[in-house]
């Protein structure tokens, strides 16, 4: 090894090391005092590296590659930490290269390098750990008001089913239920929580529909029926112009969900994909959760009777293509009805 | 005869795995952050179906922006603990992620999750559902805390018998 390489070595805090065909190592260099404690006689004629550096064993595929491949430019194994016969801690770095047709292996003891690397490295972290302790301040706080802007829609829509008898698990179970089908059309999480809160309002113009009509016993006629179909625009009016989203969203279920898709529906008989795609799932959940539960005016259809009518209204009223989803998603649908109707009735044991 | 074994502990930075490894090697703790730069490796005498074994546990800078694991640092690894810091979500991910990687690079090899920092419970950021998809990757998961001295040996444990043949077997 040069004088100059050693002397440059020397000033770096480095021990030059070769391999032999053993595998063992020769120091080509003089000893610095750090390595001494931890490899022992300086006069020794070979030395067992990866004994003494444990952390080798990891390095050394890396650096037969390259003394294979004869590069001389070095590979830097990444820093290490030993500690020695004081308890203090060595950072430690080996290089691998190629030199003068010999195996060498650079040994340096990193000292201040290091430790100014860590100093640097933990400014960096604690920012980020400030930055992530924000982030997560924040996304509690923006699940608290949607917990409230869904308690608050809840309520306001309970004002309806008051008047026309709809329970709350039904309005709840709505929301879930479209909540569960935009997230296995993986919409983001704004619009799968928005929906969660706005397919519920979707009736809530019926507030609009007096007494006689909406609590009637029996069939309506013409006039009340046209008079009962205004709910769907009613609901519309109530909600839109906020420049809130979740409203945004709600009044445009509220306007369309009784289109239908082949565009028999009202209020402005839209067909297919005219109808907005809020509106053609709020369809179809309330539909389902319609059929499979009692109501005052009716008794409750089983689930196989309730799914072959609703696959009866596919492609006249339902969205054909969105019903195969809702009946791929049945068990997770069935999850929402036994859950939802269990808090029910345990608040009702209370 | 002592069997030397090697074992690494991963995950985000700032979850805890000196800390753990401290706690579990030496029975100290500190509460204050240092964060480990590169690789430390302690070594622990355990004995497992009475056989003996040295384990020599890597403690590998954590994941972060800047700092990513070197593939080589798994070489030769019996096993894996991958740390979460239950207070935050981004341990959790970058968690999967490692666990994805180690399979990727060493195969399928013993892994433990710890859901670590149990003393601040109150404060944890995972739900019922990101533990139960832990539980399904077919590891075991346990919550330890460092500080308490809590799940520690246990963690450490159920790693070594994932690897350590039963007598018989020997």
């Amino acid at each position: 090894m040069s004088h100059l390489l050693n002397h440059i070595y020397r000033t770096l805090d480095m021990a030059i090391f070769t391999q032999q065909a053993d595998g063992r190592f020769c120091l080509a260099s003089s000893m610095p005092n750090w390595l001494l404690f931890f490899l022992g006689r300086s006069d020794a004629d070979s030395h067992d590296l990866l004994a003494t550096f444990p952390y080798l064993h990891c390095f050394m595929a890396d650096a037969e590659q390259l003394w294979q491949a004869q590069q001389s430019t070095p590979l830097a194994s990444g820093p290490w930490l030993e500690v020695n016969a004081v308890e203090k801690e060595v950072p430690l770095e080996a290089s691998a290269l190629w030199l003068e047709g010999e195996r060498v292996l650079l040994l340096q003891n990193l000292g201040n390098k290091y430790y100014q690397e860590v100093e640097h490295l933990q400014y960096l972290r604690n920012g980020l750990l400030n930055q992530e302790a924000l982030e997560s301040e924040v996304r509690k706080r923006t699940l608290e008001i949607q917990r409230r802007e869904e308690d608050l829609a809840i309520k306001l829509v309970s004002v309806t089913s008051y008047r026309d008898e709809e329970t709350g698990s039904h309005v709840r179970r709505i929301g879930l239920y479209a909540a569960a089908m935009a997230r296995a059309l993986n919409w983001t999480q704004v619009d799968i929580d928005n929906i969660r809160v706005a397919a519920p309002m979707h009736d809530i113009g019926k507030i609009g529909i007096p007494d006689r009509i909406l609590r009637k016993n029996g069939a309506l006629n013409d006039e009340e029926f046209s008079i009962m179909k205004t709910h769907t625009e009613i609901g519309a009016r109530m909600l839109q112009d906020s420049d809130i989203p979740v409203l945004d969203m709600a009044a445009s279920i509220a306007l369309h969900h009784h289109e239908r898709w082949d565009g028999s529906g009202y209020p402005h008989g839209l067909s297919g994909e005219a109808i907005p795609i809020t509106a053609r799932i709020t369809t179809i959940v309330d539909i389902y959760d319609a059929l499979v539960h009692e109501r005052v005016y009716k008794v409750a259809i089983p689930e196989d009777e309730s799914i072959a009518l609703m696959k009866d209204m596919a492609g006249r009223h339902l969205d054909p293509h969105l019903l195969d989803l809702f009946l791929h998603l049945l068990p997770i649908m069935r999850q929402i009805r036994t859950e939802v109707q269990e808090q029910e009735e345990t608040c009702a044991a209370i | 005869m002592a069997i030397q074994k090697k074992v690494c502990l991963l995950g985000a930075f700032a979850v805890g795995k000196t800390s753990l490894i401290q706690r579990y090697v030496n029975s100290l703790f500190s509460d204050k952050y240092h964060t480990t730069v590169g690789v430390k490796i302690d070594k622990k005498q355990v004995t497992c179906h009475e056989q003996p074994y040295t384990l020599m546990i890597w403690d590998i800078a954590g994941e972060d922006d800047f700092y990513s694991i070197r593939p080589a640092h798994l070489r030769g690894t019996a096993g894996c603990i991958i740390v979460i810091d239950g207070t935050r979500q981004n341990s959790y991910t970058v968690a999967l992620e490692l666990f994805e990687r180690v399979q990727e690079h060493v195969g399928r090899l013993p892994v433990v999750f710890a859901l670590n920092k149990a003393d601040l419970q109150d404060e944890w950021a995972l739900d019922r559902e990101q533990r139960q998809l832990l539980e399904q990757l077919g590891c075991p998961v346990l919550a330890t805390s460092a500080k308490l001295d809590q799940g520690v040996d246990a963690l450490f444990e159920q790693l070594v018998v994932q690897f350590a043949p039963k007598k018989e077997e020997l």
